[in-house]
């Protein structure tokens, strides 16, 4: 039995769980996380599809007015950002998925994860495989593999 | 590679993810959760309070990082006067950690290298 981690964008959510279906995985857990990887939330505005505005990026990470951004010091307030611009958001909202598999399934629903998820930009996500020991279905008591059929 | 999962104070949470920073560890997914330790919450005058807000920070690393980002954590999250063997205070935190077996990046689909 594995557990399976993975941190996606927002978007393909519902890219992936139509994926994960047609794999024949049922059982799912999202949540809303926020996270970085190695760019440490760099983003550009081309990313994320529009030139975007001070007041535009205070909405994307949920800042109030007058609470300022919290790294960005490369464009000045009410100037429109460029496509080519990179500015750094810090924690960026992501859905990190939570799956225990049989261990021979792991592989099928990597790849299933990687085909609905690669755009081949920086902010894809990353997919962890740790060892799971037991699982218990609450409804029946079930133990072990049983508790996963 | 290994998983490390530290619930630790929201107040601490800027501090930690600083100083991890700093010591190069960029990747790290972090949670809002609530919950409590063994002294089952917090009784402020007449109320009991059983579900504590707390920051989840979740981190994977190579083997030989693991001593020295655990250490980092405990360093910040702490509180209490830095850079003693002190005890911080009820509810700092917990550091969990464990196997991973493997990591992808889906960017590349590869094995990843870093966390």
């Amino acid at each position: 039995m594995k557990l399976i981690i993975a941190v996606l964008r927002e978007d393909r959510v519902e890219d992936t769980k139509a994926v994960l279906e047609t794999i024949g995985i049922k059982g799912v857990t999202f949540l809303y996380v926020t996270g970085r990887g190695q760019q440490k939330g760099r983003v550009s505005a081309r990313e994320l599809g529009e030139p975007l505005n001070r007041n535009m990026r205070m909405q994307l990470i949920g800042a109030r007015p007058g609470e300022g951004l919290p790294i960005d010091r490369t464009v000045d307030a009410g100037s429109p950002l460029y496509d080519d611009t990179e500015f750094s958001l810090g924690f960026l909202p992501k859905r990190m998925l939570i799956i225990v598999a049989y261990d021979e399934e792991v592989d099928r629903i990597v790849q299933g994860i990687v085909n609905a998820n690669q755009t081949g930009r920086h902010g894809d996500g990353r997919i962890f495989i740790c060892p799971m020991i037991s699982a218990l279905r609450v409804r029946t008591g079930e133990q072990g593999d049983k508790a996963l059929s | 590679m290994k998983m490390i999962w530290a619930v630790i104070r929201p107040e601490s949470a800027q501090r930690v993810i600083k100083a991890l920073d700093i010591a190069g560890i960029g990747g790290i997914t972090r949670i809002h959760v609530t919950g409590h330790g063994k002294e089952m919450g917090i009784t402020l005058g007449a109320v009991h309070y059983t579900e504590i807000p707390k920051e989840m920070l979740m981190v994977v690393v190579p083997d030989n990082d693991v001593p020295k980002t655990v250490m980092i954590i405990r360093t910040e999250a702490k509180t209490g006067p830095k850079n003693t063997p002190d005890e911080g205070t009820i509810g700092d935190g917990k550091i969990f950690v464990t196997y991973v077996e493997d990591t992808f990046a889906i960017r590349s689909a590869g094995k990843a290298g870093g966390t």
